[in-house]
């Protein structure tokens, strides 16, 4: 029997028994999920890093005015929203973008990414002919959570590129080792997210169950650690926020211990959900 | 002769209270067997319970004697499969679609899945969205059969597909079954199944009605007579013989059907001077409806 006969291939390449291995299974639905989303970086890089960038743009304009501003704000306020100071184009960006819509759309969109693949494709039937292929579930999932982290990577590399370069193509000396922190800092919570939304998906069918329920938990964690912060009463609730564990690493700088809290929280809710979706029906 | 398919009081219950009871079938090696039942009947929810879509309530399944839950993806390694709703991502084109379902299956050759297209005609370079319904089947029915699966499992294969591709699809499964392959072809198209199938299952309403060959449901099947005698007869002679009811008379002209042997029905006949008699055997439809009626069964 020959080698490629002994490993169920006839010499042309055709399978003829025996399934793929793991590893060739996974690369392909990361390549394929890769493909399926090859423009998401541009559409949601490309727009959010657009928004920094003309926030960028604009600091040397607004830059006295912001800081006269900012005398007139009450401390709670500054506190709640992470703002102590506001005088560099690294902290305006941050308190205008970092703090609040660049986590939150990325979050959305990682949830939309890594459930994609599971709900969104069980309820177009897609799933009836991907899992009649010889792949197992644990592989789709893992795939599509590999194609969230790099899609979320390239869009938050090119936000910073275009931030750094509108900073400084208007001479606003914006640090790109600190607006790189900032930005790196988006992509744990995200990862967190999707984890979460992986975890809804492996109990729930409807695609819009999924992104709306993680779309509401993130949004109320948002609220949750502002209130957390303005009120003395509702701080202890703040460790259950995601936020919470995000911070500012443009202001208090990059912090792998919280970095590393939200990936890890966010692959075991992945694993629960993988194991989840493994155990349940495809209707 | 080694069984490919065999389930054992196989059940899956939904919420909702339909799905499948108590099914029982074995499926043996080479043979094509078609699996006839209307929508809802639990066709689907077969199939999709044998490639681990939907996991049993209780019963079990094996395919290639593996279990269908525990070593479902050395199953699926075997056969091809084709649902019932043929869909995928449908920014991609055909040619895209079967390379990535290529690699999913561990090669990189289409030559397989080239040869299918030709024969079908299939456009393998627009995207899904841009084809016909027909025309994506053709690209389902390829992404089935281009490695050569030891066992296809079709459900509803010729949906969309003009009569010149359906012929050419019963052609090809005749030739994959020369080739021996096993074939469970699920179906509510009655000449389709009796053109393709050794052997049919009746489904009905989550239950197996009946398993025979498509012969034996022929050869037990009544006969419907009609009758033209040149002198009035007194239909009570017909009506008297073992096996024939729904005797009706309507001037010089009786019809009945005949269930079982025609000998004495033809005894009977041949008492009198016959202007015209017509004999016909009823199409796999009327069957159909006999084992729906409870008339048959096994």
């Amino acid at each position: 029997m020959s080698a490629t006969e002994a490993s169920g291939r006839s010499r042309t390449g055709v399978l003829t028994a025996g399934p793929p291995s793991t590893w060739e299974s996974f690369r392909a639905i990361l390549a394929s999920d890769l493909h399926f989303h090859r423009a998401s970086p541009l559409i949601w890089g490309g727009s959010l890093g657009a928004t920094c960038a003309l926030v960028a743009a604009i600091w040397p304009s607004v830059a006295d005015s912001i800081g006269r501003a900012m005398q007139g704000y009450p401390d709670s306020i500054k506190k709640a929203f992470g703002i102590t100071t506001l005088s560099n184009v690294d902290q305006y960006v941050d308190a205008e973008m970092l703090s609040l819509i660049v986590p939150l759309a990325m979050a959305w969109f990682a949830v939309r990414v890594a459930t994609r693949s599971i709900v969104w494709a069980e309820e177009n039937h897609h799933l009836d002919s991907l899992l009649a292929l010889p792949i197992s579930r644990r592989v789709l999932v893992a795939g599509s959570l590999l194609a969230t982290a790099l899609l979320l990577a390239a869009s938050l590399f090119l936000m910073w590129a275009m931030t750094l370069a509108a900073a400084t193509a208007v001479d606003a000396h914006a640090s790109a080792a600190t607006l790189a922190s900032g930005f790196a800092n988006v992509w744990p919570i995200s990862i967190a997210f999707a984890g979460f939304g992986v975890f809804l998906a492996g109990f729930l069918h409807r695609s819009a169950s999924v992104v709306g329920i993680a779309g509401g938990t993130l949004v109320a964690m948002y609220v949750i650690d502002l209130v957390g912060k303005i009120s003395p009463d509702l701080k202890p609730f703040r460790v259950l926020s995601a936020f919470r564990w995000y911070g500012s690493a443009v202001q208090d700088g990059f912090d792998w211990g919280h970095a590393m809290t939200l990936t890890a929280a966010g692959l075991l809710l992945a694993v629960v959900g993988a194991e989840l979706f493994r155990r349940r029906d495809v209707l | 002769m080694s069984a490919v398919i065999e389930t054992d009081a196989l059940t899956k219950l939904y919420r909702g209270g339909a799905g499948i009871r108590d099914l029982t079938l074995t499926v043996d090696r080479g043979e094509v067997f078609g699996f006839l039942g209307p929508n809802g009947a639990g066709k689907t929810t077969t199939i999709r319970t044998l490639l681990d879509l939907l996991h049993p309530t209780s019963g079990n399944a094996t395919i290639f004697g593996l279990d269908t839950r525990r070593c479902s993806r050395e199953i699926r390694a075997r056969v091809g499969n084709l649902p019932g709703d043929f869909a995928y991502e449908d920014r991609l084109t055909g040619e895209q679609l079967l390379r990535l379902f290529a690699r999913l299956r561990g090669t990189n050759d289409l030559t397989g899945a080239r040869s299918l297209a030709e024969r079908f005609k299939a456009d393998l370079n627009r995207p899904l969205r841009q084809l016909s319904r027909g025309n994506r089947q053709k690209i389902g029915i390829i992404q089935a059969l281009f490695h050569n699966p030891e066992l296809l499992i079709l459900d509803e294969p010729t949906t969309g597909l003009d009569p010149l591709m359906q012929e050419e699809f019963l052609q090809l499964i005749a030739e994959r079954r020369e080739q021996g392959t096993t074939v469970f072809l699920s179906s509510h198209d009655l000449p389709e199944v009796e053109r393709a199938c050794d052997r049919v299952g009746i489904i009905r309403a989550g239950r197996l009605a009946a398993i025979e060959s498509v012969d034996e449901m022929r050869a037990r099947a009544y006969r419907k007579v009609t009758l033209k005698l040149r002198e009035p007869a007194d239909p009570a002679e017909f009506a008297a013989i073992e096996g024939v009811d729904s005797l009706e008379r309507d001037g010089d002209e009786i019809t009945f059907r005949a269930l079982g042997p025609l000998d004495e029905v033809i005894a009977a006949v041949a008492r009198h001077q016959v202007a015209d008699l017509e004999i016909t055997k009823p199409s796999l439809e009327e069957l159909f409806l006999l084992y729906y009626d409870g008339t048959a069964g096994p």
